[in-house]
């Protein structure tokens, strides 16, 4: 779930990019239920709305994944976690992480050729950046690439 | 001697996609997608100058600019790395847009945030054509500039991004 760099030798095929995008969806939707469990208050609630959101993210991914003739890739039972998540303060570290993994999946969509989910990734990848800022409480330079610059 | 990868760009050689270009006509004229690149490092010369200015003039507001700014500088860096520069020809360096700064914390904020966003959507509207990773870099900025306009958002003018 952590920040890799992301390198793109070669432009993914769209549905190989959908799904990953939809396995850090659900990926997402199981890490906030644990950490939703561990926040209390304004940040539970925050954590709630995020919960939220990454199944409305999901349902589209589906929904386009099977428009375009393939079979969405299921959510897994259970998912291991980065580290341990034990109180707030690591609830919240979880969400940020949850959210830059969100982030650079959608990144990955942008490298397809088709311009209309290039920019369709792109615009996903807006509200996981500015989730993870509000967990994490700072900017990133490049949100989806880690804290690394990208490659040259 | 810069050597060109899959990612970078050549500024004034195989530019386009002619053939044989007459050498004595002067550079080849700038593709499409180079003067985007060129756009964009010139959109983050004047974010870079506005954001210097506004501190200048505002120095409380240093605490939640100065990181702002630092992340405007590696998007700079980042950009100017996918240009290749021959020997005796460089990237522009011009800021092309110098606005006033406003005459209170609270307006000059505003602008700032008002050119994070619309820095933002310019950088979406650079990924028609560009190469994956040229599309990513692009991409990976408007989401930064993004952050960085809710960030402006909710500052206090006591300086205190968060």
């Amino acid at each position: 779930m952590t920040g890799r760099q992301v390198t793109t030798a070669a432009a993914p095929t769209a549905v190989q990019a959908l799904q990953t995008a939809l396995a850090a969806e659900h990926a997402a939707v199981y890490g906030y239920g644990v950490a939703g469990a561990l926040l209390t208050g304004a940040d539970q609630t925050a954590a709630l709305a995020d919960w939220r959101a990454h199944q409305e993210a999901r349902d589209t991914l589906e929904a386009m994944i099977v428009k375009l003739g393939a079979t969405p890739v299921a959510a897994s039972a259970a998912y291991a976690l980065p580290f341990a998540v034990q109180d707030a303060r690591s609830a919240r570290r979880l969400a940020a992480t949850l959210e830059d993994g969100v982030t650079q999946a959608y990144l990955g969509v942008v490298a397809v050729t088709d311009e209309t989910l290039r920019t369709f990734g792109a615009l996903a990848m807006l509200p996981p950046a500015n989730r993870a800022v509000a967990w994490r409480g700072s900017t990133i330079a490049f949100p989806g690439m880690g804290d690394s610059p990208p490659p040259i | 001697m810069l050597a060109a990868s899959a990612t970078t760009l050549p500024l004034f050689a195989a530019l386009t996609a002619c053939a044989g270009p007459d050498p004595l006509s002067g550079p080849p004229p700038l593709s499409a997608g180079v003067r985007e690149l060129l756009d964009a490092v010139t959109a983050e010369q004047n974010l870079i100058w506005i954001y210097n200015r506004t501190m200048a003039s505002y120095s409380a507001l240093a605490p939640t600019l100065t990181a702002l700014l630092a992340e405007h500088q590696a998007h700079l860096a980042q950009l100017r790395a996918m240009i290749v520069e021959p020997p005796g020809r460089s990237v522009p360096r011009t800021v092309t847009s110098k606005p006033a700064v406003p005459g209170t914390q609270s307006a000059a904020l505003a602008q700032l945030r008002a050119t994070e966003q619309a820095a933002s959507t310019a950088q979406l509207r650079r990924l028609s054509g560009a190469s994956p990773a040229l599309a990513q870099l692009y991409a990976s900025i408007a989401a930064s500039e993004a952050t960085h306009a809710a960030v402006l958002a909710t500052a206090r003018t006591s300086g205190s991004a968060h």
